[in-house]
């Protein structure tokens, strides 16, 4: 599926511009570090699915496949997602591994809000959740929480480089997404830390705004998933992100409204944070 | 969430070709509420870690990130565009946890560590429990040595506009959006009273041109100060702003204040949010209770410490509470 929607002469050579500024990121990427040790990290979503199609692109040029991507089943996923990644991974012929914080499904019995024991939980997951400071003896199990965010993301996404030696992950963050990315970089290298391997994360789409990447979708025929279509603007676990609105999230006042308004993540970190403050 | 019908005064400013930046450490003003809008820079460190013990970005750091930002927006040859600097410090507020040269400056002999204040915090500020009151003096002092970290971080804030020469063009108007109690009222913390302890905040305006300075006594809101940056810009009113710009001085109206906010036990009580609301008049000050649908009435210079309820004797009761109602739910409907 692609949109059908026309975009002038002028504005795709300025979509162009950007595909090829995030194609000398990601050569760059293939210049610092051999082919093994990159990775990309894919979620389904549009900003992540932009980031594979020009790193395809580049690989395409090089005559090499793509390197191995992963994508995390966090337990709560869209139909319409797992479809298209589904798809994808063929058509595109994606090395992707799905990774899942297995333990934890496990001990929630692969039900959403069904409560988990810190007791039933592996070493490793105990030790992760002393490490973020949580001490209760157990929490319910949602993707998006804090407690749930650090277990079926970080946490799979940090041994998803340690078992493949990763040292260089690919991520689709634009600045726009969200105003705390206005300082983030193109190559941004993480030390070694307690349960962290040392890596660099590769962002080749930060310069694209909103704005940018549908109008790039448009103007190169770029595949993406149904939901845009249906009003979602950003796509995060299936029961917690929102539509802003009935119409494709291309149509919608991309300038003037949230991209992220319809996500519970950012509610989540309001309230821990006035909770820490003694409010509630 | 912050009603999309809301005016901000940075989106007026950046409407008006204004650059517009704003730095803080709050939750209530964070994004997901809806503050971000009219900023061409907005830092809320909600994505930023912090630890329950200070749980926010500190004054220091939100400093440093001001300092990055002037750098670069001063920093051409063509000179710069003007700008609005919204600068929100959250030092001052529990879990009063305040640095250990702080904490000597106020009273050397108090020799909590963290682990201890965070205690207070947790055993009696959180529960509200007024029963010790030496340990609510303890309490107290805390919060004074977060004080003295403001006034440090805010004389930092001024050095950095001095290094940055813009020191000289700027105007600098400083206030707060409320105080806390430590037993007045029989509580601690903020829980959406109307007393003087909480609703009283400083208003500090710094000119450049000005030689030394002066005190006004006048009655103002912090309502009056989005009006106030609008005449200082040179802009026109707008109608969506409730108060009066404090320039010039000779016309600005004498008139009453309002203040509202949720009450908190009343709102816990009664399982849904409850209003409570005051005005202030000459010496006169009536507060509304939704919770219980009722009226308290201070005379603040005969009681200024409000204890005495005389609106069952007040002369002026009837009169006063017409100011209100227009503003309460329940008699607006």
């Amino acid at each position: 599926m692609a949109i059908d929607r026309q975009i002038s002469e002028k504005r795709k050579r300025q979509c162009s511009k950007f595909v090829e500024l995030s194609k000398a990121i990601i050569r760059e990427a293939f210049d610092k570090f051999e082919y093994e040790e990159l990775g990309i990290t894919w979620t389904g979503g549009k900003d992540s699915t932009l980031t594979l199609w020009v790193t395809r692109q580049v690989c395409q040029e090089k005559g090499i496949s793509l390197p191995k991507a992963m994508i995390i089943g966090e337990g709560d996923e869209f139909e319409e997602i797992e479809e298209f990644v589904k798809k994808f991974k063929k058509d595109w012929d994606v090395p992707l591994e799905i990774c899942r914080n297995d333990d934890v499904l496990k001990a929630a019995n692969y039900t959403l809000s069904a409560p988990v024991r810190v007791k039933d939980l592996d070493e490793r997951n105990r030790a992760e959740l002393k490490r973020i400071g949580f001490d209760g003896e157990e929490f319910p199990f949602e993707a998006e929480s804090q407690v749930g965010n650090h277990l079926m993301k970080t946490v799979v996404f940090n041994q998803f480089l340690e078992r493949n030696n990763i040292k260089g992950i690919i991520q689709g963050l634009r600045w726009d997404e969200h105003p705390a990315r206005f300082n983030d970089e193109y190559f941004e290298h993480k030390e070694m830390a307690h349960l962290v391997p040392e890596h660099t994360r590769i962002r080749p789409i930060l310069h694209f705004t909103e704005k940018d990447l549908w109008d790039t979708y448009a103007a190169f025929n770029i595949p993406y998933c149904t939901l845009y279509e249906q009003g979602y603007r950003s796509l995060g676990a299936k029961t917690t992100s929102l539509k802003g609105s009935d119409i494709p999230a291309w149509e919608q006042d991309l300038e003037n409204t949230e991209e992220r308004g319809g996500r519970r993540q950012d509610k989540e970190k309001a309230m821990e944070r006035m909770r820490q403050l003694g409010y509630m | 969430m912050l009603s999309e019908k809301r005016v901000l005064i940075s989106e007026v400013l950046k409407r008006a070709g204004i650059t517009t930046a704003g730095f803080h450490s709050n939750p209530y003003l964070s994004a997901y509420f809806g503050w971000n809008r009219g900023w061409d820079v907005f830092y809320d460190s909600m994505e930023d870690e912090v630890d329950d013990k200070v749980p926010y970005i500190k004054a220091g750091e939100i400093n440093n990130k001001v300092s990055t930002w002037l750098s670069s927006h001063i920093g051409g040859i063509a000179g710069y565009n003007p700008f609005f600097l919204w600068v929100h410090y959250m030092d001052v507020h529990e879990p009063y946890v305040p640095e250990r040269k702080y904490i000597d400056m106020v009273d050397p002999s108090i020799k909590l560590n963290e682990e201890e204040m965070f205690g207070l915090f947790k055993d009696v500020l959180l529960k509200r429990d007024v029963s010790d009151r030496g340990i609510v003096e303890i309490l107290k002092k805390l919060y004074c040595a977060h004080v003295q970290e403001i006034d440090d971080a805010v004389r930092k804030f001024f050095g950095i506009l001095e290094k940055s020469n813009v020191l000289k063009d700027s105007l600098i108007i400083i206030t707060s959006d409320h105080g806390d109690e430590f037993g007045e009222h029989g509580g601690l913390s903020h829980d959406g009273k109307m007393y003087s302890e909480l609703v009283n905040v400083p208003l500090i305006i710094y000119e450049p041109s000005r030689e030394r300075g002066e005190v006004c006594d006048t009655l103002v809101s912090t309502l009056d100060i989005p009006p106030t940056i609008l005449y200082l810009f040179g802009l026109n009113q707008v109608d969506a702003f409730e108060g009066c710009s404090l320039l010039p001085l000779e016309d600005y109206p004498a008139k009453g204040v309002f203040g509202e906010a949720v009450d908190k036990h009343g709102s816990k009580e009664k399982g849904e949010e409850k209003e409570v609301h005051y005005y202030l008049q000459g010496d006169l000050k009536i507060i509304y209770l939704e919770t219980d649908d009722s009226w308290e009435l201070y005379d603040l210079r005969a009681d200024p410490k409000e204890i005495n309820n005389i609106i069952e004797t007040s002369s002026a009761a009837e009169e006063i509470k017409e100011k209100v109602k227009p503003r309460v739910r329940r008699y607006h409907g």
